[in-house]
Order: C-alpha cells, then structure tokens, then sequence
C-alpha cells in the first residue's frame, strides 16, 4: 500500500515523484553496469581503471537517489530489464563485449548523458530543497563526465573523420532509437516496467514538467554533444530526422 | 570530406516562414522506409533544436571564382517571431554566428528576421573574427532597381511618379527613401511608429524633398503609382489603388496578394530578388526543400549580398545597425553583382512568372 508522507502535497506528486526517482535510478544503475561490464572485456589498463572509476561515480549517484527515497518513504521500483532499459543495456553490452571501448563511451556519455543531464536539470529546477539539490548536483557531475568524454571522442574523430562518423552513425540508430521511442508522447514500445501503474508522462504536470519539453530540451543537449565533438549539423540533423517520434 | 575544418568564404543565417517547410525538409529527408511525421511531432523535437549547418551552397562568377558557404538553420520556431519570444530567438541567433565562426566563415548574412541582432549594440561580437551583415543593401539595390526596370517596361516616368514606401523608417525602407528621394516627384511614407515617421518626414523636407507621411496606409495608397512594401507584418490591407499601380512587395511573410482589396489593373512583383547566371547548387541536395520560385537560380538580396562580398573578397560588415545603407553603397554592390554575374531576377509572384517584366532591358 502507497504511503503518502507529510513531505508531498498530494498523492499524484507522490507518485510521479516516486516514479521520476525510480527511472533515475534504474538509469544510473544501468550506467554503473555498463561500466562495470566494459571493464571486465577491455584489455588496455588505462581505460579498465577508467571503466571501474565510471561505474563508481554512477554508483554513488544511484545510492544518493535512494537514500533520499529512502528518507521521503517514496515508492520506488527499481528494473533494469523493462522494455527500454533491458535493451538499451543490450546494445551497450554488443559493444562492451567487442571491447569497443569508443562506442560504449558514445553510448553512455553522450546519448544517456545527454539526456541524464537534460532531464535531472529538469527536474531539479521544479523540485524543492533536497530533491533539487540533488539533482541539479548529480547533473553537474554527469555534465563533467560527458565533457571529458567528449574531448576523447573529438581526438579519435580527428584521426579518422568519415569512419568516425559512420560508426556514430550506426550507433546513433541503435541507441537512439530507443531513447527515443522511450521518451515519446506516448512509449511507442509498451510500458517502461518502471512507472507504477500508467506511465508518469501523463501525470508530469503534476510537478509542473512535461515530456515534450524535457525530450526537446533533451535531444537538444544531445545534438549539442554531437556538434562538441565535431559531427557535421548536416548529419546530425539527418540522425534525428530520421528517429521515430 | 564534410567534418574538416575548411575555410568557408561565407555562412547564411536564416529561418522558416512556417511549419510547414520545415515539416516538408523534415520529411524528406527521412528514409522512404519510414513513415512521414505529422507537423506536431516534427515541432515537439525540432522546435528545440539548436542551430545547425544543413547545407554547403557553392557559386560560380562570371569571371570563373567560385565561393563556398553554409547555410545554418537557426530553427527559430516561425510561429513565434513576436516580441514575446525575443530573448530566446535572439539566443538562437546567437548561437547560430557561433557556429559560423566556429565552421570558419569569414563573413555571415543574417537573413529575415535574425538580422535584428545587428540593428542594436555589436558589443558581443567585437571579439569573434567573422564580419556580419543584414544583406539589407543588395536587397534594397535588387528593390530598387526592380522598379526602375519596371518603370522603363511600364513607360512610366519615376521622376513623374508618387512612391509609396510601407515601412519607411525600417532599415531597408529607409534605405529605399534615401535613394528615391532625389529621383521621384513625391514619397509617400508609411509605418505605425508617428513620431519616427515625423521626424523622417521633418528631415527630408529639410532637405527639399516632397513628402507625405500618414501612420494610415489608406490615405496614401489612392496617391501612390508605385508602392514599396518593407514591413514585416501580416496585417497590412491595401485598398484603393490607382489603376496599373506597381506593387513590389519585398517584406515577409509573403502575404500581401491576400491582403489588395482590389485585384485588377495591379502589378505586384516579389522584390528584392536577384538570379545566379553562373552556378549556384547546394550540396546535399536540399534544393527541393528550400527552394520554391517559378524561376531556377533565383535568391534574396540578402543572401546575394554576402555572395557577392565573398566574390569581391570584402569581408567587412557591409550592411549593420539601422539607417546606414547610402545609395553609393547600393550602387557600389549593385555593380559588382552584375560584374559576378549575379542580375536581378526576373519578375514573379505567388501566380509565377509576370511575363510582360520579362524581357532584359
Ligand atoms: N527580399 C529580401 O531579400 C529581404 C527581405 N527582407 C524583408 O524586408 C522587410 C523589412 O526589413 P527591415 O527593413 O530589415 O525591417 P525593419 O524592422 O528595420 O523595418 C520594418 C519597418 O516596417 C514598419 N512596420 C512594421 N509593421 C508595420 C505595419 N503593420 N504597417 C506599416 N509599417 C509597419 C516598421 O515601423 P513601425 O514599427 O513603426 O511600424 C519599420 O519601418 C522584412 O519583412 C524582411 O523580412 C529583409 C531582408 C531581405
Ligand atoms: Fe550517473
Ligand atoms: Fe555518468
């Protein structure tokens, strides 16, 4: 049974509350395994050591959200196996188990990044005190780990600037698309299996959010990224023209 | 190759009049295996993108150059233009030089409504090294000349003539009064704001010149044989004209055959047009997005200007603030657009090509 603690105004903020909790966290403990797995595969010391540290930070990220659930009695369901998370994992683990440490860096600093940064500033601009803390801090963070990775993935464009572009390019298809699907209007492929009952889309403006924007404002950050680290806007627009929406 | 960082010669900064031409790009460049996205979908992601170079333009002189540029969409979003959105729009803008700088163009046009960040302070961009301009001087040159051809194939005396300028205290309005003021019989200038109408009127009469000037358009149209249209406004009415007036509508949105109360016996032209003889192809492709005029080669003033400072290599900020354009610097342009090649465009409207204007003088 849902608990409504003194800390929220009405059981509808609540629930989306709980529910925004509960995709960060997913999130951020699909970033934690994303590294975790990519250490285990790749071979060059420098980058294992890097990969252990990534998957410490987004550690630290999830346990700072659960502790505040913890704290505000939030209703929270944590699965990384939902119909979006499960597959985005897939996608990371195909390049983690190539070794591919530049592809899995683009999967989880650029395009989860982007739209972790985007959609923690969000939610921490219309969240209170602790909560808003909390968020726009872990954004910040995660703000530093995409320009870091974003001055690595310029050099390696650098070397090679037409196959660069079209491995970004497939993976851009493949990741992406999920994203993107994920965060339509409506999920265009079945429920999150993170959101309790209806997905928390239709029930945003209860914080005063609402999805069209924090996907705008979210693939805006992502063609940002794109634009960081040398992607021509001739491509980058092609890419996100032809995501499903 | 696309990604490196070549010298540009120049960059286009411009925006859509609506939805519906970005939906149409959006469209077409999705993969015929997916399914067309409906306007709402397309403004739910596209109205946040920030700006972006679509497409590499290249174009050929008379003397044989060729110059190279870009053209960077500012995905300012065309339902709001108004004051309301000016922070953000300006904010794209912005943005939008920003990344001509940083694609290396030695000199950007603002086109349509993004040249409003160059009518004020240029303070924030004293330190980046690209020139900018409005392109407003080639496109008042590419006006003006359309009504001196216009009156030569109308055997109709501009010395004997009342021009109507709707807009006259804007920066190409003014640039148009400027250079008439001398050569006209009488002006008859239009805009909301009175007190700037006044104090041009005021000033022009001090100089000898015939002028009316009214804040209500319907006072002078019955007087007017030519009529300029330079205000961006969708509210303008024109009713009353003489017979066989010359309309050369130049403003944006491009509505103003909607709004004569009379149709008959008017010669309306779109304005402000030149047309490219020597080369003009965009790379991709996206001409068929972009373009849509009943004539091939055909682009705004605006857009022509930074061409052709490019093929003069005058990088400089040729067209900026409001009230500078000189009729030397009109005729000075003018001149080297046809030395490149670059004419003014045949005569069209929304019907197509006028085909009594087209014939070369
Ligand atoms: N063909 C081409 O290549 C180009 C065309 N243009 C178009 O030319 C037009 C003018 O540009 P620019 O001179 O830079 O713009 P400005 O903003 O400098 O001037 C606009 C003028 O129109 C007046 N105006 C606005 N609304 C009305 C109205 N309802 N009735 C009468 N006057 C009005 C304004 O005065 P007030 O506010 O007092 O009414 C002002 O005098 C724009 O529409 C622009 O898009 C621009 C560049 C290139
Ligand atoms: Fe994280
Ligand atoms: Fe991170």
């Amino acid at each position: 049974m849902e608990t409504l603690t003194n800390n929220f105004k009405s059981i509808e903020e609540f629930q989306v509350i709980s529910d925004v909790f509960s995709q960060a966290i997913t999130g951020e403990l699909i970033g934690m395994s994303n590294f975790a797995s990519l250490s285990g595969t790749i071979e060059d010391p420098f980058e294992k050591m890097e990969a252990i540290e990534h998957a410490n930070g987004e550690r630290q990220h999830a346990e700072g959200f659960m502790a505040y659930a913890k704290k505000t009695g939030l209703n929270i369901n944590i699965n990384l196996n939902g119909s979006y998370w499960g597959r985005i994992r897939d996608v990371f683990l195909s390049y983690a188990n190539k070794n591919d440490f530049i592809a899995c860096l683009m999967i989880q600093e650029v395009m989860l990044e982007a739209f972790a940064v985007s959609m923690y500033t969000d939610v921490g601009r219309v969240l209170e005190d602790e909560a808003q803390k909390l968020f726009l801090s872990i954004a910040e963070e995660e703000k530093e780990h995409m320009d870091h990775s974003t001055e690595i993935l310029r050099s390696e464009l650098k070397k090679n600037p037409d196959d660069f572009i079209r491995k970004i390019e497939i993976i851009h298809y493949e990741c992406m698309t999920i994203l993107s699907e994920f965060s339509a209007r409506t999920d265009l492929s079945g429920h999150c299996g993170v959101c309790h009952g209806d997905c928390m889309k239709n029930s945003l403006h209860h914080i005063g959010l609402d999805v069209v924007t924090m996907r705008g404002n979210a693939l805006a950050l992502y063609a940002e990224a794109l634009d960081n680290i040398g992607i021509p806007g001739e491509k980058s627009v092609l890419w996100i023209a032809n995501l499903p929406a | 190759m696309d990604s490196k960082s070549t010298s540009l010669d120049f960059a286009i900064i411009g925006h859509q009049e609506s939805w519906q031409s970005i939906t149409s790009f959006i469209n077409g460049i999705r993969n015929a295996s997916i399914e067309p996205l409906p306007v709402d979908k397309i403004k739910d992601v596209f109205g946040f993108m920030p700006p972006r170079d679509l497409f590499k333009i290249t174009l050929k002189s008379k003397t044989g150059n060729e110059v190279n540029g870009v053209f960077i969409e500012t995905f300012i979003d065309p339902d709001k233009l108004s004051a309301r959105y000016l922070k953000t729009n300006i904010s794209k803008v912005k943005k939008a030089i920003s990344l001509a700088s940083k694609l290396n163009a030695k000199l950007a046009t603002l086109g349509g409504f993004t040249s409003i960040v160059l009518e004020g302070s240029r303070n924030e961009f004293k330190d980046i090294s690209i020139k900018l301009t409005t392109g407003n001087t080639l496109t008042a040159g590419f006006i003006l000349k359309g009504i001196e051809h216009a009156c030569v194939q109308y055997d109709i005396r501009l010395e004997e003539s009342n021009v109507l300028i709707i807009g006259a205290t804007g920066d190409i309005g003014l640039a148009c009064t400027h250079y008439l003021k001398q050569k006209v019989s009488t002006l008859l200038l239009n805009a909301r704001n009175q007190r700037r109408l006044e104090t041009l009127a005021t000033s022009l009469r001090n100089e000898g010149v015939n002028v009316f000037c009214d804040t209500n358009l319907e006072s002078l149209v019955p007087k007017a044989d030519i009529i300029i249209a330079v205000a961006s406004s969708k509210d303008i009415l024109i009713g009353n004209t003489k017979n066989n007036v010359i309309i050369c509508d130049a403003g944006y949105p491009k509505n103003l055959e909607n709004r004569l109360l009379k149709k008959e016996d008017i010669i309306l032209f779109h304005g402000g047009m030149g047309i490219i003889n020597y080369g003009y192809t965009f790379s991709p492709n996206y001409k068929p997005f972009f373009y849509n005029y009943p004539v091939d080669n055909v682009a705004h003033g605006c857009v022509l200007e930074a061409v052709i400072l490019a093929f003069e290599k005058k990088y400089e900020n040729y067209s900026v603030g409001k009230g500078n354009i000189t009729p030397e610097a009109i005729s000075n342009i003018y001149q080297w657009a046809l030395k490149h090649g670059v004419e003014l465009a045949p005569f069209y409207n929304s019907k197509g090509l006028c085909k009594l204007f087209n014939t070369k003088v």
